[in-house]
């Protein structure tokens, strides 16, 4: 089933501490689930029982990860039917024009640079919240096929 | 010259040796000559005459100096005073002047010819036209060179990229962790404390803004030029719209001719202007009736030559050049802040369009920032 929670892949403890304070300081109260590398992410949403899987309603997906980079965690999510339509937001510190492109050829529905000074860091994170757990629809899920 | 009957050559295989070297003479794309040991022209092969455009009959009997243009008659003393000296003088890389006066690059080998007794008679000459070697290395070097630079912006690329990234976390942890501290032990900490953190924060926040500018000056570096045909007058008048709606509450009176056409990559022409012209905006912030003026100069042999010129708080002129070198600034920062790129920046963006730029001041009186443009279309 599909939730209202976040999935956070941060491998840099101080990001993950300031996104999560960011997040709380503008009332975005909603679960966070935090994944500390690619691979760690990959045992959330897919673990070995599929039942209890519960999707995030939103990923904020860093590219820079140890194990398995952020371009390969996107490019399995969205191999897989069931989590296909779950946002993904790239949020990271590079800007090369060829981790933009290929973050939106594998299929990510944003792609947001860090910025470095706080408040316009926490004005990011909020924005983003807001619009992808409150303000968009999401994608209807998938009936669960017989087989 | 020895010319040898045309018959011997033709006859059966008995070629003396003397006809064979004079053949092999005579077939030489290079201009091999025979001098007498004071430079007099003794001998002329046909090379020679396609090389230079005299004929034997008008050269024979002239000196070497003949051949050289008017920088490099001295020479010649000198390649004699070798051969005098029994040495040889091998590729030598000079100038020399054909009968219509045109100059050529060439290779020079000369060396001394002795009789039997070992008494020096004269010399030989070759010399070989090299204005395609000289091309091809030139050539050469510039696809080296092209390479080297393509490889140093590819290096600049990474830098700046592990700059932006590996640099970006810890100040967003300094940022963020010095505004959680303001925010959540602001009590505990008092004034002074408060201070210290809030001291954290701006350097934190400052260093951020000098990487942020480091990075765009490396993109302004690394930018192709697309050349038009820009209207530099609309762009300061558009600059200058967006500075008042930035600050309604200052009175500035803003000049600007209009059109001044000039031929510009349009992105980094405007990055020039709003430099400029922020600059003008930050330093007449104290002045209660501020002026601003973009204009023209008549121009000498530049393609234009524009103005910024304000009454703000000018600067000593002792330091105009220092103004452009990178991270200086001439005010404290807490006087007018900025992180000192913006003049780089300018600078390098003109001198790309083959301009300059350079600063008048007075403290006190204002400045005026100069800076033409000239580019020239690539081929």
């Amino acid at each position: 089933m599909m939730s209202r929670s976040i999935l956070l892949v941060e491998d840099n403890p101080d990001d993950e501490a300031l996104t999560l304070r960011a997040l709380k300081k503008n009332n975005i109260l909603n679960d966070v689930t935090v994944a500390r590398d690619g691979a760690e992410a990959l045992g959330i949403l897919f673990p070995t029982d599929v039942a209890d899987a519960v999707l995030p309603g939103l990923i904020l997906l860093d590219l820079k990860l140890p194990k398995v980079d952020g371009l390969e965690v996107l490019h399995r999510i969205r191999a897989d039917k069931r989590t296909s339509i779950v946002p993904v937001v790239v949020l990271t510190s590079s800007k090369l024009d060829h981790d933009v492109l290929a973050s939106y050829q594998g299929g990510a529905n944003g792609y947001v640079r860090k910025p470095v000074k706080f408040a316009d860091f926490a004005d990011a994170v909020s924005t983003l919240g807001v619009f992808w757990l409150l303000l968009n629809e999401a994608a209807p899920e998938f009936m669960p096929t017989s087989d | 010259m020895y010319q040898p009957p045309l018959d011997d050559i033709r006859s059966d295989g008995g070629l003396s040796e003397i006809t064979l070297l004079s053949a092999i003479v005579n077939s030489s794309d290079d201009a091999i000559v025979g001098k007498t040991s004071d430079g007099m022209i003794t001998s002329w092969n046909p090379g020679a005459a396609r090389m230079y455009g005299y004929s034997a009959g008008e050269i024979i009997g002239q000196p070497m100096t003949t051949l050289c243009p008017p920088d490099r008659v001295g020479e010649i003393d000198e390649i004699l005073g070798t051969i005098r000296r029994g040495e040889r003088v091998v590729h030598f890389e000079t100038e020399r002047r054909r009968k219509d006066g045109t100059i050529f690059p060439a290779s020079v080998t000369v060396s001394p010819i002795h009789d039997k007794h070992g008494r020096l008679v004269g010399a030989s000459s070759i010399a070989r036209d090299i204005t395609e070697q000289r091309q091809l290395r030139a050539m050469s070097e510039f696809h080296r060179r092209a390479a080297e630079l393509g490889r140093a912006n590819q290096n600049l690329e990474t830098f700046t990229h592990s700059v932006s990234h590996d640099l970006g976390a810890p100040l967003r942890a300094m940022s963020g962790y010095s505004d959680a501290l303001l925010d959540e032990y602001g009590d505990v900490l008092g004034d002074v404390g408060r201070g210290y953190a809030e001291r954290i924060q701006a350097a934190g926040e400052q260093m951020a803004s000098l990487i942020e500018d480091l990075l765009k000056l490396s993109r302004i570096l690394r930018a192709e030029m697309h050349l038009a045909t820009v209207d530099l007058g609309a762009e300061a008048a558009r600059i200058a719209g967006e500075l008042q709606r930035s600050g309604p509450d200052r009175s500035v009176n803003f000049v600007i001719q209009r059109p001044v056409q000039a031929r510009a990559d349009h992105a980094l022409i405007r990055t020039v202007l709003a430099n400029l012209l922020e600059n003008a905006w930050k330093f007449t912030s104290r002045q209660d009736e501020a002026s601003i003026e973009f204009g023209t100069m008549p121009a000498q042999d530049v393609g234009v030559s524009c103005y910024v010129r304000d009454n703000g708080a000018g600067f000593d002129p002792a330091y105009a050049d220092r103004l452009f070198q990178p991270f200086r600034r001439l005010h404290a920062a807490d006087e007018f802040p900025g992180t000192g790129i913006g003049l780089a920046a300018v600078r390098e963006i003109v001198q790309r369009h083959g301009g300059d730029a350079w600063a008048e001041g007075v403290v006190g009186e204002g400045a005026t920032f100069h800076f033409t443009l000239n580019a020239k279309e690539m081929p």
